[in-house]
């Protein structure tokens, strides 16, 4: 039986004519014509001032946008005054849309440009977020330069944030990956990110495209799989990330389950990789960092505690499977005073992690489950952070957080004894 | 005095040029330098390659500082070329060919040995002393551009005899003349008509932006340049038909545009920016670059035409592009700082390409059939290499390499005589590349320029069509119509070294056959759907379309 194809026949034409590039730009798309112009031209900007004798091509992969997309990416003009440079290029610009099929998410529209990159043969692949206004032309740069210029492989960001903001990221999914893999990345599950070609080329061929690590995980699953795969990793500062107002996004539970459900995933596919790893070594960072905001998105901390007590006695049946009885006593304790008081301390909360992380490579309920009982926890401590921290300077925060690392990787020994013991209490 | 056969008075539309230099080309005294006896001895090779008309570097007297392009005496032979006899005997056998000859006038400065700036910085007060440019201070027209930055600090030099300066745009041995001045322009004229009268058939005019100065300006292309050269070119018209003035004005094409008035300044003008990005196109392997410049091209009166070319005498210059652009060609081509010059890149066309046939062939090709007369470098037709190392731009005006034998076949003076050395390296040496050896061979790159040159001229379309560029998706793929009355061809390059395929929109000439214009070769008549063509790595196709 023929294999299915993953680029159309029209695409296939499209690239024939593009031919070998050297840097490809994939913007993945669903409904974004009020932000994607901008993104296009800081992309056309981009190898204009950056890239005038690289081969370039963006490709725009759409998920069946009904705004008219695709029609601006097309179409766009770039003659106005500051995009003029872009007429003056040494090369042809090639801009291509076109629509993904397959499983509808990032994960698809990535597997197409990433098939595109194969097909030319892209020395380096750059993605970029069509809601996120903060993208300049030295965004490109910044995530194409180190593969093209020296020979990294995958390239991660590092946004311009303040301490206190992106906890998802700064509580669990960083210091989480840092410990488990080695290495000290700052925004492990970012939606931009560079890379080679031949990286590309080989996520084309592996079976995580239709599954739902692809479909709401892909990000993560990507920076996991250049580290199993043992290229070389860097960072590169991109500067403030702004989402557009009124982008539509899931909503924290939905968000926090796809999440920590493919990151939890990731780690249990990968376990090979990361189990023998120990302590963390820093990525090079190329390019000097951006200052982050003055001023931290608003987290209410007290808010974030005020259901803590009841959501532990709420899920005494499902934390009995998961936790261990000192771990789940400790969270009772805590519990029992008033948010404000309440305190969820750093080796608490890693403990609270590995055991959840555990259960749900064990198998212990459903993984949903496990993954949906984590996040009153995880609100909690959030919340007991942000209070413990407010009003300190951001030097102050940043020192907490690496503190917070430091627990993970301390405690590592103990996740590694809970991964791989039997499954009990 | 003689004339050629064919006596339209627009032939040079129709005209393949050939650019040579007497003194490199066939030496017949053996004094090892180039002379008119030697080069008549050569004019049957000239014809059959196809050429029509011969563009002669400099032949005048001159001190040869820079290689005769300092004239001084405009109406004379240098000795060591023959002499006035010979030259006419040249001339004769020449339009006996049914070819002519246009000359270098070099109309922007003399030499400072010419007799005219002798005199005039003998005293201030003589009366050629207004013949040239001259200041107190050497802060005049401050801002101007220096043209051979690699020699020249300044545009002004201090003649200590008179104690002022002297204003040179070129070498500080070639005063500018002053245009200002009306016997100037009539002493010019006067010129111009002594070699009309021999019976040349036009010149390529040397400089042209250049003749006047105005303070705040950047003394080029100044509205009373255009009224010399009209009152020149007036002159023409009044004495002598079927005349050609060519017009070297290294500028955009807006602003050559210029130089052909409403036909009444120049009938032909180089095409300088078109060059560079033909290279470029090749490099980059896209045609954006080429397609760009010539859309860019503003169109010309009908009696006119461009001129165009892949390489001349002086070094490939790069001042008609941009600085990501001349960048990008010295990295491209000129990776040796010594291949470098002024602005530009000291080089031939085979070493540029690398001796690569394959895309020597192409942007021959490309040369043939972009809208303009072509103009041929002697010894690029049978690759003929270069010697960077010979200083100046000499390394480009190495001698005709005519056979294996001593010197190249060019003189049997001892090598040590030569005007110039000849190429004997292994790869461009004339050892391994010269006519004799060329002519044997069916499919060298002589014989098959020669094909190439037949071919263009088997039809006017490209001397006289329209050009139409159709755009393809694939951009290493340049395709375009040249039209003119019923006659249509179709051109298509593949500027990459890889294979390519391409569709082609022809719709509009669904119906149409497309003959191979080589050789002539059927191909699937067109329709309506997309006209699919693969091309192999620098592969180009002529097609003419004929309905059939």
């Amino acid at each position: 039986m023929p294999q299915p194809s993953l680029l159309t026949d029209d695409l296939v034409q499209q690239l024939m004519a593009v031919g070998q590039v050297d840097i490809l730009v994939g913007i993945p798309t669903l409904n974004n014509a009020s932000t994607i112009g901008p993104v296009v031209r800081a992309v056309h900007l981009a190898f204009a001032r950056y890239f005038q004798r690289e081969r370039t091509v963006l490709i725009n992969s759409d998920g069946g946008s009904e705004d008219g997309t695709p029609a601006i990416v097309r179409d766009l003009s770039l003659d106005e005054p500051d995009t003029l440079v872009v007429r003056h290029a040494l090369r042809t610009t090639h801009r291509i849309s076109a629509p993904y099929h397959g499983v509808p998410g990032k994960g698809s529209a990535l597997r197409q440009i990433f098939a595109a990159a194969d097909l030319l043969q892209a020395r380096a692949v750059a993605v970029l977020d069509p809601d996120v206004t903060s993208v300049t032309p030295e965004w490109v740069r910044a995530l194409v330069a180190p593969v093209v210029g020296d020979g990294f492989g995958f390239v991660a960001p590092v946004y311009a944030r303040h301490p206190l903001d992106g906890p998802l990221v700064t509580q669990l999914v960083r210091p989480l990956l840092r410990a488990a893999y080695g290495l000290r990345l700052a925004e492990p599950q970012a939606a931009e990110f560079g890379c080679s070609g031949r990286f590309a080329a080989d996520c084309v061929e592996l079976d995580v495209w239709d599954t739902p690590l692809a479909q709401f995980g892909i990000d993560l699953w990507l920076t996991g799989r250049a580290i199993a795969s043992g290229c070389r990793l860097c960072q590169a500062p991109l500067g403030p990330r702004t989402v557009a107002t009124g982008t539509h996004r899931p909503g924290l539970s939905e968000t926090f389950g796809q999440v920590v459900g493919s990151l939890f995933t990731l780690l249990g596919t990968q376990a090979d990789t990361w189990l023998p790893r120990t302590g963390s070594d820093p990525l090079p960072v190329l390019g000097p960092p951006a200052p982050p905001p003055a001023e931290p998105a608003r987290l209410d901390g007290e808010r974030l505690l005020q259901s803590f007590g009841t959501n532990v006695r709420d899920l005494k049946s499902v934390l009995d499977a998961i936790l261990v009885p000192e771990t789940e006593s400790a969270l009772e304790a805590a519990a029992l005073g008033q948010p404000a008081d309440l305190r969820f301390p750093d080796d608490l909360w890693v403990a609270t992690v590995y055991q959840f992380l555990a259960a749900h490579h064990q198998g212990v309920m459903r993984r949903e489950h496990v993954t949906q009982a984590l996040l009153p926890l995880y609100l909690a401590r959030t919340g007991s952070f942000v209070l413990q921290h407010a009003g300190t300077d951001a030097a102050s925060v940043d020192a907490a957080l690496e503190a917070l690392c430091l627990e993970f990787e301390r405690a590592k020994p103990y996740l590694v004894q809970r991964w791989t013991g039997a499954p009990s209490r | 005095m003689s004339g050629p056969s064919t006596h339209a008075t627009d032939w040079y539309k129709d005209a393949l040029f050939y650019q040579l230099h007497v003194k490199t080309f066939c030496d017949s005294d053996g004094d090892g330098v180039g002379d008119f006896r030697g080069l008549t001895s050569k004019l049957d090779y000239i014809r059959d390659l196809g050429v029509t008309c011969l563009w002669l570097l400099p032949m005048y007297p001159s001190p040869f500082r820079d290689d005769g392009y300092d004239i001084a005496d405009y109406c004379s032979i240098h000795p060591a070329y023959g002499t006035m006899d010979d030259f006419r005997v040249f001339l004769d056998e020449v339009h006996a060919r049914d070819m002519r000859v246009i000359t270098e006038l070099v109309v922007n400065h003399t030499s400072d040995q010419h007799q005219w700036f002798k005199e005039a910085r003998s005293s201030r007060e003589h009366p050629r002393r207004d013949w040239y440019v001259w200041s107190d201070t050497d802060d005049r027209y401050r801002g101007v551009r220096i043209i051979f930055t690699d020699t020249e600090q300044s545009n002004w030099a201090w003649d200590p005899g008179t104690k002022q300066y002297y204003w040179h745009r070129f070498f500080s041995h070639q005063p500018d003349l002053n245009y200002d001045n009306p016997a100037v322009q009539e002493e010019i004229w006067r010129a111009m008509r002594f070699w009309l009268d021999v019976g040349v058939d036009g010149f390529r005019v040397d400089a042209v932006p250049y003749l006047i100065e105005r303070d705040g300006t950047s003394c080029e292309n100044l509205p009373e340049t255009h009224a010399v050269l009209k009152f020149l070119r007036r002159r023409l018209d009044e004495h002598y038909t079927g005349k050609v003035l060519l017009a070297e004005a290294n500028q955009w094409p807006e602003d050559v545009r210029h130089y052909f008035g409403q036909d009444d300044e120049f009938h032909m003008a180089f095409h300088f920016p078109l060059m560079p990005r033909m290279f470029m196109a090749l490099r980059l392997e896209d045609r954006k670059p080429l397609v760009e410049i010539v859309e860019r091209t503003p169109a010309i009166p009908e009696s006119c035409q461009w001129g165009i070319f892949l390489r001349n005498h002086d070094e490939l210059t790069l001042e008609m592009v941009t600085d990501v652009e001349r960048d990008f060609m010295y990295d491209e081509y000129a990776r040796d700082p010594v291949a470098r010059i002024n602005v530009g890149i000291r080089r031939r066309l085979a070493p540029l390409l690398e001796g690569d046939r394959r895309r020597i062939e192409l942007m021959n090709g490309m040369l043939m059939s972009l809208p303009g007369s072509p103009f041929l470098y002697y010894g690029d037709e049978i690759g003929m290499g270069d010697n960077i190392y010979l200083g100046d731009r000499n390394g480009v005006r190495t001698p005709m390499q005519w056979s294996g034998g001593w010197n190249g076949g060019f003189s049997s003076a001892d090598p040590e005589r030569l005007a110039q050395p000849v190429i004997s390296n292994a790869v461009y040496g004339y050892q391994s590349v010269n006519v004799e050896a060329q002519r044997r061979t069916d499919h060298s790159l002589l014989n098959w320029t020669r094909r190439l040159i037949a071919a263009r001229k088997s039809s006017p379309v490209f001397s006289r069509g329209s050009i139409v560029f159709l755009k393809p998706v694939n951009h290493r793929v340049l395709a375009f119509l040249r039209s003119l009355d019923r006659e249509q061809v179709l051109v298509v390059c593949n500027l990459a070294g890889t294979a390519q395929a391409v569709q082609l929109d022809l719709k509009d000439y669904a119906g149409a056959v497309p003959i191979e214009m080589f050789g002539k070769s059927v191909f699937p008549r067109i329709g309506e759907a997309p006209y699919v063509l693969t091309l192999g790595p620098y592969d180009f196709f002529w097609f003419r379309l004929r309905r059939l």
